[in-house]
């Protein structure tokens, strides 16, 4: 059987799509980086799932994400939205879910710059808020790297309450880090299929990049389980 | 035809200036920063201004306001500067960039400027130093502007 095809793309600033790639394999996926130069509508039906990697895309100039969200649709119209329709899955991470945000893909919301105004690299604590493909093989609790400047998730009047309460704000982190309404971390749309988040889970596949040496809570790190999660429910 | 706009963010606040110096400061100083887009074009401005809305504005988290006159009164100076008109900007260049992926947008940018302003807010307020510590001089222009 045929591994399911993730396709990574790669804008200018793009700078963990290798690692991901990695990830993803190790998880049980091909992986193919694609620079968005070499993107088109075609290409998305090659895959079973479309990945935004972290990074500084553009620079993040103007603001982080609007730029690559311009020219993914720009090049792809309304082909990444039949796409999920159709059952393909969407993944962004940090940069990444800063462009899924600005696809319109994930409920309203925008990330801006920390409450801190510093960029951010630590690790911090999440909790799962909800079920999710991507999340099933995670305990309720656990730790991924953080590293950005615009991770503050804000939507408009009670927009984050309600995702809480509802279940699209799948992942919350367990403290404050960045000022994110009600701690969020992570969001999923309606399907479960698009799924974004802040932290990195391509950073911590192998025990050996946790930060304690004598770390043993898995097999492996919980990137690793975050991946196969979604491998998982692609199998069905 | 020329027009201003600059973009604040809806949940900005006033924050502590130490954050932009690179000395202590001996009173107590707050600061808003904001960004300024003065685009210089012909054509449709209508067009123009749904492509500024749509590239350079965020309707969650940003406002645009029109016009390029200073938006907090209260400030004791306003430290605006950008880069130098030799100097690579890379902002503007993927701006334009995704201007140039547009097959008809109704209007020509025939220059596109971009200015930060910070204000600075508290009694005392005296810009040498943020000129000093955010100014750079080989790359940037800069102006010190006052409320009327």
């Amino acid at each position: 059987m045929p591994l399911p095809h993730a396709l990574i793309l790669k804008f200018p600033g793009t700078n963990c799509d290798a690692e991901t790639a990695r990830a993803l394999k190790v998880a049980g996926f091909s992986a193919e980086v694609l620079p968005i130069a070499l993107l088109e509508p075609g290409k998305l039906d090659t895959a079973q799932m479309i990945l935004f990697a972290g990074g500084f895309s553009y620079g993040d100039y103007v603001m982080s994400g609007r730029i690559a969200q311009l020219i993914t649709k720009h090049k792809l119209g309304d082909k990444l939205r039949q796409f999920v329709d159709k059952g393909g899955y969407a993944m962004g991470i940090c940069n990444g879910f800063q462009i899924l945000t600005q696809l319109d893909l994930l409920p309203r919301g925008s990330l801006i710059h920390n409450e801190s105004g510093r960029f951010i690299c630590r690790w911090a604590g999440l909790k799962k808020n909800a079920s999710s493909p991507y999340l099933s093989e995670l305990p309720d609790e656990f730790e991924l790297p953080i590293a950005h400047a615009e991770g503050r998730f804000m939507g408009v009047g009670d927009d984050t309450a309600n995702y809480v309460a509802n279940g699209r704000a799948a992942l919350l982190y367990t403290e404050d880090v960045n000022g994110s309404s009600q701690r969020i971390a992570g969001l999923q749309d309606d399907t479960g299929r698009v799924f974004g988040l802040m932290p990195h889970p391509e950073r911590f596949v192998n025990k050996v990049t946790h930060y304690d040496p004598d770390w043993s809570q898995a097999e492996r790190g919980w990137g690793y389980y975050m991946f196969k999660s979604v491998r998982d429910a692609m199998a069905g | 035809m020329t027009t201003t706009f600059e973009i604040t963010g809806k949940f900005d606040t006033e924050s502590d200036c130490h954050k932009l110096l690179y000395n202590p400061l001996t009173k107590p100083l707050k600061y808003r920063e904001t960004q300024c887009y003065k685009v210089e074009f012909d054509g449709d401005a209508e067009a123009m201004k749904a492509f500024v809305q749509k590239v350079l504005v965020d309707p969650i988290s940003q406002d645009a306001h029109e016009g390029g006159a200073l938006l907090f009164p209260k400030a004791a100076f306003v430290l605006e500067y950008g880069m130098k008109g030799a100097a690579l900007d890379l902002e503007k260049e993927m701006i334009l960039t995704y201007y140039r992926t547009l097959s008809n947008p109704g209007f020509t940018i025939t220059k596109l400027t971009l200015r930060k302003r910070i204000y600075v807010f508290g009694k005392e307020a005296e810009p040498e130093q943020f000129v000093r510590d955010v100014v750079n001089p080989a790359i940037h222009t800069h102006e010190v502007l006052r409320a009327a």
